[in-house]
């Protein structure tokens, strides 16, 4: 019976945190679904209305906001930073499981500090910079500077699944007359796929989810989706339905690959300091 | 080479793949030691060239903080050490380091309990549990500066939703956002709303790696529940716990995203953190100089803190694999 | 100089960090001979595998593949092959892929129809026909470690690696495949190198023998020189189960062996200082109990009880040697009996067979003959160093 009662207010706090948890994004929803004439007005009845998404998804609001844009500025500059990491981060990841050389703890550790690192300490300077070069508000410049985002994530879990994987299989892969350079791709490589897949998506997800970046080194051209979503509060006249759908649009992507990546989600949160 | 045995007749088989290679007609290059030590620094080179096109702009603000470099002053001189020293004498910035490390503690701690308790319920693994856990990650994937704005919405005092809510049991009318304690409470629950999920994932991944004996052990030996979690469960959870406890603190420590969008550092300067200030100094009033200065004071101390803590998680690492499973 | 050496390793020193895992080692392996490596674990076995294969770099030494100096030569160049004790199969491929990966690769590749034929003969000989489709996932530990000594097998080498290829299975199958191994005829006209922690094993397999141990080679032999006359009694104590009896004492003036509490003294056959510690050594299966007309023989064969190269006896010319003492313990190993038996304050343990050990309990007085001939005499050991065998 006492079990009983425990188990049942441990089922019970368990929800109310989700509750608490599910709220924010429920609420966003029936925001999102109400008509500009009831915003103010009503809490939870209304006449709901697809008006917001059309006009955030549309040509933009009356401000011209164009979120579109935002959106697909979103997609390019994380897929950029993936892709670009991915090539970079890959052999250095490598590199670090495979050899002690002098250095590697060094530039890991660097890679880490990046992780960690304000910042505004980096931007600050680049801002001046990039007016300078041209880089200003340009997907090159964010990719580049998405670099601290992704880098570190995907060298550090890299590395941490290149170790879990015998050298001796591509050392068995040299005495059957491969090269290191096949060892590397025919054996090392698809061994760690998982590993790959599920850091490409989840450094994706950290680039897509950057603020601070393209608030200060863009203004239009590629501004992204979380600074954009933003531009619905200002104004005399907050719009908190177009607000509300345009967090929604925003979330859908990184929601979506996170759903497909639970799995690996431990490793990668902790830079590969917690396997499950 | 005369006088040299003919090597083995290769196996049983093959002879034109055999004889191939024991006629030696192939070229063996003996590759020297030296281009063999080179190897792991080519692969690095290219992640080498892009941590020094960050570096750069990091030295270049370094530099910049000896001079007082503003969009007003395109023509800086030369202050050394001034703008630290202004820095660390005014009552500002120590009123903003106040606020951080309030920010961080708080954020942290909380997101901890609740997180850890999160994960010690999901790990009962009841019906209800496992049906939460699919979607326990949401809030983290979400971006900071969405869930900030998100929470606005509700928080607002005259038609957010929470007052509303609030309102039947007679506490209505609370100016969630516009008074400071408020403020800086209001940007810890979102803080907390978002990563409280990353606690409980580390948490919860941690608890199902624990070994299982000793905990039988104890079932045997007739240990209650709370002796289990405070001499068993929490102590080889703990490394876990660290990773987390870490991650969470040093982020927190450089908050930017959710008071930004949530109350850009006010009421007053109520929850004016380092990098919300940096940012208005630098990007804002355009004194750029100052700002980056503001930055490197920060940037110091996380990196001092990161460093103690990465030691001290080694240690308890350590101790914890010396731990016989 | 005799023919160039198919493999041969000169003074390869190999460190990691602080340990030292080969330390001036020497071996020269014989074109087309089948070498057992033996040593306990730690003993720098798979380093040596390694350092020939290439796949480590010794920090000093040469090591040279058919006379020819492989220093900074790529293991794919060298044309060795390796069996892994950990298999290392692609784990993401199929038994067939595995066994075809040596055959696509720039270096042996074969014609597709060909390499099909080829690892079906491969395959067939090892037992593992009807394995080929599965994943290398889904098989058991024995399965994959046949796998591993097909993909070894497969392709054409000037040497055979082979790092404890049979320490997975279970006792009968490695009973059978250690048959199997000598009977493939790639295995018997390849140079091989075989690395076990199993004395039977390199006693049933090797062709010669080397004893390796905290990265030296100790001694190397056929399996008779290491039998009769090992190096110290490191070696002795490798090879034989029960284990070669060491009995401490002393010599006396008149050049005998005097037990430390002068419960027996026995005359050698080899020359020592008198009043030198030394150590006795004389196998289990060399002593024969009850009277001198039942004196046991030489070591029996391998294969059958896993004991000893095959006997050298010597027709009965020296007179026997006799010990009495009391039996301690008897043990049954099947057909044989264990007897351990107290002459004065030492233990003395014996093989004999069951029907003649059949009356025995504690405390029975009994008889020992020893030949003088069996009985070999070690310095005494001293910390980290093994008593040297004392010849003559």
């Amino acid at each position: 019976m006492k079990r009983k009662l425990l188990s049942a207010a441990a089922d019970l706090a368990l929800i109310a945190y989700f509750v608490f948890a599910l709220f924010p994004v429920v609420w966003m929803v029936i925001l999102s679904l109400k008509p500009t004439n009831e915003l103010f007005s009503t809490y939870f009845s209304f006449t709901p209305t697809l008006d917001s998404y059309r006009t955030v998804l549309g040509a933009g609001d009356d401000q011209g906001v164009p979120f579109v844009r935002f959106f697909v500025n979103s997609l390019v500059v994380s897929l950029g930073a993936v892709a670009l990491s991915l090539v970079i981060g890959l052999p250095a990841a490598y590199a670090a499981a495979r050899w002690r050389f002098c250095g590697s703890e060094n530039l890991m550790f660097t890679l880490l500090s990046f992780r960690f690192a304000p910042e505004l300490t980096v931007i600050i300077p680049l801002f001046v910079l990039y007016q300078k070069l041209g880089l200003f508000d340009t997907y090159v410049g964010v990719v580049w500077v998405l670099q601290l985002v992704t880098l570190p994530l995907i060298v550090w879990i890299m590395r941490s699944y290149f170790s879990d994987l015998s050298p001796e299989l591509e050392q068995a892969a040299l005495l059957d007359g491969y090269t290191r350079k096949q060892a590397f791709f025919r054996v090392a490589l698809p061994l760690v796929k998982p590993g790959i897949a599920a850091v490409s998506l989840l450094a994706f997800i950290f680039a897509w989810n950057n603020f601070v970046f393209p608030l200060i080194l863009t203004s239009s051209n590629a501004q992204t989706v979380t600074v954009g979503a933003l531009s619905f509060l200002g104004g005399d006249r907050p719009k908190y339905n177009l607000t509300a759908a345009a967090a929604l649009v925003s979330v859908v992507p990184p929601l979506l690959l996170a759903l497909t990546i639970q799995r690996y989600l431990v490793r990668g949160l902790s830079f590969g300091a917690v396997k499950s | 080479m005369p006088g040299r045995t003919a090597p083995a007749p290769v196996a049983d088989h093959g002879a034109a793949a055999g004889t191939e290679e024991a006629n030696g007609k192939r070229a063996v290059r003996a590759v020297p030691a030296w281009r063999r030590s080179l190897r792991p620094y080519l692969l690095i080179v290219p992640a080498l060239l892009l941590t020094g096109g960050i570096l750069y702009p990091f030295g270049l603000g370094l530099y910049y903080t000896v001079f007082d470099f503003a969009a007003s002053k395109p023509q800086p001189d030369l202050v050394g050490l001034g703008n630290y020293r202004r820095i660390l004498t005014q009552p500002a910035f120590w009123d903003s380091a106040r606020v951080t490390v309030a920010y961080a503690v708080g954020a942290a701690a909380v997101e901890t309990v609740l997180g850890v308790a999160v994960a010690l319920l999901l790990h009962r693994s009841s019906l209800v549990g496992r049906v939460l856990e699919k979607i326990l990650i949401l809030p983290l994937m979400i971006a900071p500066v969405i869930a900030a704005i998100m929470w606005k919405l509700m928080l607002q005092p005259s038609v957010g939703v929470i007052n509303h809510l609030l309102e039947p049991f007679g506490l209505g009318g609370v100016q969630w956002t516009d008074t400071p304690t408020g403020a800086l409470l209001s940007s810890i629950t979102v803080d907390m709303w978002v990563y409280t999920p990353f606690v409980a994932i580390l948490a919860l991944a941690g608890l199902r790696s624990l070994p299982a004996s000793p905990f039988e052990a104890a079932a045997v030996d007739g240990a209650g529940w709370w002796f289990t979690f405070r001499r068993l469960t929490l102590p080889m959870l703990w490394p876990y716990v660290l990773v987390a406890v870490i991650f969470r603190f040093m982020d927190s420590l450089k908050v930017f995203d959710i008071i930004y969008a949530l109350t850009e550092g006010g009421p007053g300067d109520s929850t004016m953190v380092l990098q919300i200030r940096a940012y208005l100094e630098a990007i804002r009033f355009q004194r750029y100089s100052f700002g980056i200065s503001y930055m490197i004071v920060l940037w110091a101390v996380v990196y001092l803190v990161t460093m103690v803590l990465v030691r001290y998680l080694g240690r308890i690492q350590n101790r914890a694999a010396e731990v016989p499973r | 100089m005799t023919a160039q050496a198919a493999i041969a390793l000169r003074g390869v020193s190999k460190r990691y960090g602080r340990n030292t895992a080969l330390d001036g080692l020497d071996l020269e392996v014989a074109e087309g001979e089948f070498f057992c490596l033996l040593g306990p674990s730690g003993a720098g076995k798979t380093t040596t595998l390694k350092t020939i294969a290439g796949l480590e770099q010794p920090q000093a030494g040469t090591v040279e593949l058919g006379g020819a100096d492989m220093a900074g030569v790529e293991p794919y160049d060298r044309g060795v092959a390796m069996c892994f004790e950990s298999y290392a199969l692609y784990p993401h491929r199929t038994a067939y892929d595995n066994l075809a990966s040596p055959l696509r690769s720039p270096r042996h590749r074969l014609p597709a129809d060909q390499a099909r034929e080829r690892i079906g003969e491969i395959a067939e000989l090892l037992g593992i026909g009807a394995l080929l489709d599965r994943p290398v996932g889904r098989l058991s530990n024995g399965q994959r470690q046949r796998v591993a000594l097909g993909r070894v097998l497969v392709r054409p080498a000037r040497a055979f690696l082979l790092d404890e290829p049979l320490s997975h299975l279970d006792a009968k199958l490695r009973q059978a495949m250690r048959a199997e191994l000598r009977a493939i005829g790639a295995v018997r006209r390849t140079t091989t190198l075989y690395v076990t922690h199993d004395s039977v094993e390199a006693l049933a397999l090797g062709d010669r023998i080397g004893v390796i141990r905290d990265g030296r080679m100790v001694q190397t032999g056929t399996r008779e020189e290491l039998w009769h006359r090992p190096y110290d009694t490191f070696v002795a104590r490798s090879f034989g189960r029960p284990r070669i009896n060491l009995l401490p004492g002393t010599v006396t003036p008149e050049g005998h062996f005097r037990s430390p509490d002068g419960a027996y003294e026995l005359p050698l056959a080899v020359p020592a200082a008198p009043g030198t510690a030394v150590q006795l050594g004389v196998r289990p299966r060399d002593i024969g109990i009850g009277g001198p007309g039942r004196t046991g023989g030489g070591p029996p064969a391998p294969e059958r009880t896993g004991g000893g190269p095959g006997p050298e006896r010597t027709g009965g010319g020296a007179p026997g040697l006799e010990l009495t003492g009391a039996v301690h313990v008897t043990e049954l190993l099947g057909r044989a009996t264990e007897v351990t038996v107290r002459i004065g304050g030492q233990q003395l343990s014996l093989v004999a067979p069951r029907a003649e050990a059949a009356g025995l309990g504690p405390d029975h007085p009994v008889r020992l003959s020893l030949r003088p001939e069996s009985l070999l005499l070690f310095e005494a050991d001293r910390p980290a160093r093994p008593g040297r065998r004392i010849s003559t």
